[in-house]
């Protein structure tokens, strides 16, 4: 293509993201289109790679195409494998997507779609994407090493220790608010309830028939789980209608609790071919195919957002959860912007299977985009609807009342009308009995996501149909991240463990098996109990923790690739980590603060436990459970700190010359790949 | 193509070609054949599908309930340490 027709074209695009973000911004008063921000989020994304992911891989990564990746000279057949970049990219993708960028924006969306919107995209092209694809490229150019190896090696003993502590704390803090999310999502949902004890057995039929009646094939077996799993949501409906049946199923948050603990446990300790690899299968499935029809939807449908650009909660006095704009609409959007966890898997397997170091960029960079534009959908989601509707849904009890007049009283006297009455018709319309007080973001995304698909596939008939299924995709999702994460975690103690009596390290020692598993889950259990029993609503206390401590681990990853670029003798283009490393100490910093000291009991914990304690009748577990969270907090906050000061140790060495600028990279070898090519 | 002669998706070497838009044996692949391709390769990679083919390679095994078998024992330990993003 001639290059006046390229320049001609980016220009274009540039104009068009303009204009699109300049309406998303600055557009008051009637409601705008979600194309708006479909397109904003587009040219964004493809500026940013197009000429950001371009600079950082060739000014300061120096991508080496002659340089052979560990797949090639370390090809094994097994982890080492060299694979096509979209393979890749898809392989990735389907790691790094979770519930997080769903439930994360969803949250977020009671400030209005603006701060969360603008959050997602500069904070994923600055920050998320860089941080995937600086990580992987470092991972690549050293075998594939874990992050926490890499924090060793190139920061120091303490930020190994930190990273590692990074990685445990979030697993537990994750599972608990992950579990809490689907406790919300399914409690006197009867519906609900059952189609998602029906995925349990239909993981394990899954598993036997890929074990003994068609070995290997794992698609056919997902696509049979997925029809079994849609047959289980028009079962739903049948048993909600049944008295006696629906009786079985009516579960309180507490019963559902206790149950997702049990699970919890003993996903973790049965074999891994008979319940977690076909409930991870059929929730990739699941969620692959969910993400591109909502992306269809959307587009199809192209809906109005009804949410304005901002509300009047951004002064913190929010019913969602408590906290001003800065910094808790950052911590609460972690996934789809920036996220720690997913350096974790850039250092995974992802940089095992890379051909060409050139591809990191594609992989790393671009498979955050789409995670990115799957948080924008979740936006868009939360934003078509009614903001009376939002709110009713997502408002504690504590907050609103329990009595439906009084709550839709409280939500009208915000400004966002809704009446009683409009609340039980949409409670009917999807199969519920009510919509009231359902926290945790993902009944809001589900009737979001419900109404974009029965407005653009089946009509109304459809909602109630549609709107289990986005709550079975949701709590699939995350029932599949509590599995994989109690076993991770189950692992990772007992690695540590090892160091203390070997045999505790036996992965295949039941006495160990059992024990390390009860520790993970009661540890997560913990804190689903905690936030199942708060009157405020736990998600409002725990969500900002989990987010608090997921940017944690993206400040320990910033860390080792700032170290890294310091030690490339690229410390001119050092801001490319270190400016996204500054910002996510100024909000863990600043919202932890808030949330440990806060005067306002809806915000801080101790002057909660204060409020708790002066009250007649004070419940000590409540006061105990705010005192731990601060304790929790503040040992987060310390971790960030120790890390920081042990890297900005090394860099002044490395720049002052005490140190040599070494990097510990594998030597360099020339790929076949590159001459294959020419020839 | 590598030694295995086998591509990250479990594909052989005539398939990766045509992936890279190589004509073989003068045909070339549509834009529609080639998209189909891959993303049939990047699911049959993200459902290990590929990863039991390049065991079967490895191994010099077929298909069956034993070798599937001997292959979840392999790849069970890693499946379960491989964290699955929030």
């Amino acid at each position: 293509m001639p290059k006046p027709l390229r320049v001609l074209i980016w220009l274009v695009v540039a104009a068009l993201g303009a204009l699109s973000l300049a309406t998303v911004a600055l557009h008051r008063g009637e409601q705008i289109n979600a194309m708006w921000l479909v397109v904003a989020a587009i040219c964004t994304y493809a500026i940013g790679f197009r000429f950001y992911s371009k600079f950082i891989a060739t000014k300061v990564l120096v991508l080496d195409g002659q340089r052979a990746t560990p797949a090639e000279r370390l090809e094994n057949g097994r982890d080492f494998v060299p694979t096509n970049k979209w393979v890749v990219f898809g392989h990735h993708f389907a790691a790094i997507a979770g519930p997080g960028p769903l439930v994360g924006p969803v949250l977020a969306a009671q400030f209005g779609y603006l701060p969360g919107t603008l959050w997602i995209l500069a904070g994923a092209v600055f920050g998320g994407c860089v941080q995937d694809f600086v990580i992987l490229l470092f991972s690549v150019r050293r075998d594939g090493k874990s992050l926490t190896e890499m924090a060793r090696e190139e920061v120091g003993r303490l930020g190994g220790l930190v990273a590692y502590m990074a990685v445990i704390s979030i697993i537990v803090i994750l599972l608990g608010v992950c579990a809490l999310v689907v406790v919300n999502a399914l409690k006197a949902s009867p519906w609900g309830t059952f189609t998602i004890a029906m995925t349990i057995p239909i993981a394990l039929l899954m598993g036997v028939y890929l074990r003994t009646l068609r070995p290997g094939k794992v698609l056919e077996t997902s696509a049979l789980g997925f029809v079994l799993v849609m047959l289980a949501i028009w079962g739903g409906q049948w048993v909600s209608q049944t008295p006696s049946l629906a009786a079985w199923f009516t579960l309180s948050a507490s019963a559902l609790a206790i149950l997702i603990i049990i699970y919890g446990f003993a996903a973790s300790a049965l074999p891994v071919w008979l319940l977690l690899a076909p409930r991870d299968y059929l929730s990739t499935f699941v969620k692959l195919g969910t993400i591109a029809l909502l992306a269809l939807g959307i587009v199809a449908l192209r809906p109005g957002l009804h949410m304005p650009p901002l509300t009047r909660f951004i002064d913190g006095t929010g019913p969602v959860f408590a906290g001003n704009v800065f910094p808790f609409a950052f911590i609460t959007i972690a996934c789809g912007a920036i996220s720690g966890f997913h350096s974790l898997i850039s250092s995974g397997t992802t940089p095992k299977l890379i051909r060409r170091e050139t591809e990191a960029r594609m992989v790393g960079y671009g498979a955050m985009m789409a995670e990115s534009m799957v948080a924008i959908m979740a936006m868009i989601a939360a934003c078509v609807l009614q903001p009376g509707i939002y709110f009713a849904i997502n408002s504690p009890a504590g907050i609103v009342g329990q009595a439906p007049e009084a709550a839709a009283a409280t939500i009208s006297g915000w400004g966002f009308p809704i009446t009683a009455a409009e609340m039980h018709s949409l409670a009917q319309s999807v199969g519920e009995q009510t919509l009231y007080n359902r926290t945790g973001g993902a009944p809001a995304f589900a009737v979001g996501m419900a109404h974009i698909f029965s407005n653009s596939l089946g009509g109304q008939a459809l909602m109630a149909i549609w709107y289990h299924f986005a709550i079975m995709f949701e709590a699939l999702f995350i029932l599949t991240v509590l599995d994989a994460g109690t076993r991770v975690g189950r692992f990772m103690v007992q690695d540590a463990l090892a160091h203390v009596w070997k045999p505790l390290g036996r992965t295949s020692w039941y006495p160990s098996v059992l024990s390390t598993s009860a520790l993970i889950v009661g540890a997560w259990g913990y804190f689903l109990w905690q936030g199942v029993k708060d009157p405020l609503g736990g998600i409002n206390s725990l969500w900002p923790l989990f987010g608090i401590s997921n940017q944690l681990l993206a400040a320990v990853a910033l860390c080792v690739a700032t170290t890294i670029i310091i030690k490339m003798s690229k410390a001119r283009y050092a801001a490319v980590t270190l400016l996204p490393l500054i910002w996510l100490v100024a909000i863990t910093f600043t919202a932890s603060w808030h949330k440990i000291f806060d005067p306002n009991p809806r915000i801080g914990f101790l002057s909660h436990a204060s409020l708790l304690a002066a009250s007649p009748g004070a419940n000590a577990r409540l006061i105990f459970n705010d005192r731990l969270d601060a304790v929790v907090t503040a040992t987060l906050i310390v971790m960030i700190g120790l890390i920081v000061l042990e890297s900005m140790v090394e860099w002044a060495r490395v720049l002052s010359g005490r140190k040599q600028a070494k990097v510990k990279e594998s030597p360099f070898v020339p790929t076949r790949f590159a001459t294959e090519e020419q020839g | 193509m590598n030694g295995a002669g086998m591509d990250g998706a479990g594909i052989n070497e005539v398939e990766m070609n045509r992936l890279h838009g190589k004509s073989m044996r003068g045909i070339s692949l549509t834009a529609f054949e080639h998209t189909l391709t891959l993303l049939m390769a990047a699911l049959r990679e993200i459902f290990d599908e590929a990863a039991y083919a390049r065991f079967l390679n490895r191994k010099q095994m077929t298909a069956s309930r034993e070798t599937y078998a001997a292959f979840c024992r392999e790849c069970d330990g890693a499946k379960a340490r491989r964290p699955r993003c929030c």
